[in-house]
């Protein structure tokens, strides 16, 4: 069990951590940005793209740009998620623009978007025991945090989808958040 | 600036969905710097969305990252991204579909639409899916609400058992002894034919039924009128919409007698 340390020295030394590694070029830098932001940034570039293969080239491109340019990054550009979020919108939305992305999407359409996706097949324990407590979630909490966090659906979107207010999806999604962490 | 407010507010969450534009999470970010407790928010939530994501198989393909640096053991990303594009491949397919052109058109057209019906279908499924999850908390919520007014020592519970009109129908009315406000929980009445509604009704010795208020038929417990003294009896009457001061007796449906204590 690791000495917990305050959560904000934490993350901000956490985020100094990643810039420094990234500034000297070591490739653990890029493997910490993906370890601890690709989740959601894969979701930012999903709200563009709409479809996962595309998402994951684009996240690729992204992640190149930001080991090309950490060397440009600093403070006042925000935190280093903002940025991160910055050049994935940038990146997504030029993609939005080629020629491949059109034919994807004309080929592919949205069904894809719907389906939820599949559990991998890993048996660790520790997933394993994960994987129960997350059950233990009412199921239209759970499909929530797949369509806000997973799926790249904004918020107002799923309220179309569900036929919900949009603020009722705002609050359902704190409250789903909120019991996630309450079980974690 | 009330931290714990702007924490509930559900912007920190809408903030790694992705949901603010760069401006707002530019105010996040300087906010976060400013008062840890923000700071320390978005690293919880942060860190229950990747726990989730591991749990449920939601993690991007560790591939991505690993092959930029697989490909190119020297680091020119500039080659590299040219090289990782896709547009030489999709202009080959492109050139292809137009050649064959018009015939596949027709097909993708009505391909299109098939999959444009799925989803419709499947949204809509999903929304009645919605509907009855919200039902079924309805339900919940209404249940529970009634095992607390079982549950709460205040409460003078009565069961109002069916009478000839309707055998099978029965009620349950609570009178809190603090507050001598009378509930009723409407369990199994008959629907009430249009521009009717009933109505409760205490039963006091020598005295005609003394109205306790009239009710909807639902399924919530519904809190209707103070009653005070002694009680013999609930009852529950059929009556005109908006209810009436003299109860039709002959149309009790259901009954129930106070116990002595």
């Amino acid at each position: 069990m690791p000495v917990q340390l305050d959560h904000t020295e934490l993350s901000i030394s956490k985020e100094e951590h990643i810039l420094s590694l990234l500034k000297k070029k070591d490739k653990n830098g890029l493997q910490m940005v993906f370890d601890n932001y690709a989740v959601n940034l894969l979701n930012v570039i999903l709200r563009i793209v709409k479809d996962k293969t595309l998402a994951e080239d684009v996240l690729q491109e992204a992640l190149l740009k930001i080991w090309d340019n950490a060397n440009g990054y600093h403070r006042s550009k925000g935190s280093l998620f903002t940025w991160f979020v910055t050049i994935c919108r940038n990146t997504a939305i030029d993609k939005t623009r080629t020629k491949d992305f059109r034919l994807v999407r004309e080929s592919r359409m949205s069904p894809e978007l719907v389906t939820v996706e599949k559990e991998n097949e890993d048996n660790e324990l520790e997933k394993l025991y994960m994987k129960q407590l997350i059950d233990q979630l009412p199921s239209n909490l759970r499909n929530l945090i797949d369509l806000a966090y997973f799926q790249g659906y904004t918020q107002k979107e799923i309220a179309n989808n569900l036929d919900m207010p949009l603020g009722t999806v705002k609050t359902r999604i704190r409250r789903a958040l909120s019991s996630l962490r309450s079980i974690i | 600036m009330d931290i714990q407010e702007y924490i509930s507010s559900g912007v920190l969450e809408s903030y790694l969905m992705g949901e603010l534009s760069e401006d707002e999470m530019l105010e996040v970010d300087k906010l976060a710097l400013k008062h840890s407790q923000i700071q320390i928010e978005i690293e919880k939530l942060r860190a229950s969305i990747h726990s989730y994501a591991e749990a449920s198989g939601n993690v991007p393909d560790r591939k991505i990252v690993t092959a930029i640096f697989d490909q190119a053991p020297q680091l020119n990303s500039e080659t590299r991204l040219v090289a990782k594009s896709q547009v030489p491949l999709w202009a080959v397919a492109a050139s292809v579909l137009l050649l064959v052109s018009i015939g596949f058109n027709i097909y993708f057209a009505s391909e299109l639409n098939q999959s444009q019906n799925e989803l419709d279908k499947l949204i809509a499924e999903k929304s009645a899916i919605a509907q009855e999850v919200e039902a079924t908390s309805q339900k919940l919520e209404y249940a529970e609400l009634r095992i607390a007014h079982f549950l709460n020592k205040d409460n003078i519970h009565v069961r109002m058992e069916g009478l000839t009109l309707s055998p099978d129908s029965y009620a349950n009315v609570f009178w809190n002894k603090k507050s001598n406000a009378v509930f009723i929980s409407v369990d199994n009445l008959p629907e009430p034919p249009r521009g009717h509604q009933y109505q409760l009704w205490a039963i006091k010795e020598g005295q005609p039924p003394i109205d306790a208020g009239i009710f909807d038929h639902s399924n919530v417990v519904q809190k209707l009128k103070v009653i005070r003294g002694d009680v013999l009896a609930f009852a529950v009457t059929l009556e005109r919409e908006g209810g009436t001061p003299n109860a039709s007796v002959e149309k009790t449906y259901v009954k129930g007698i106070l116990k002595k204590s």
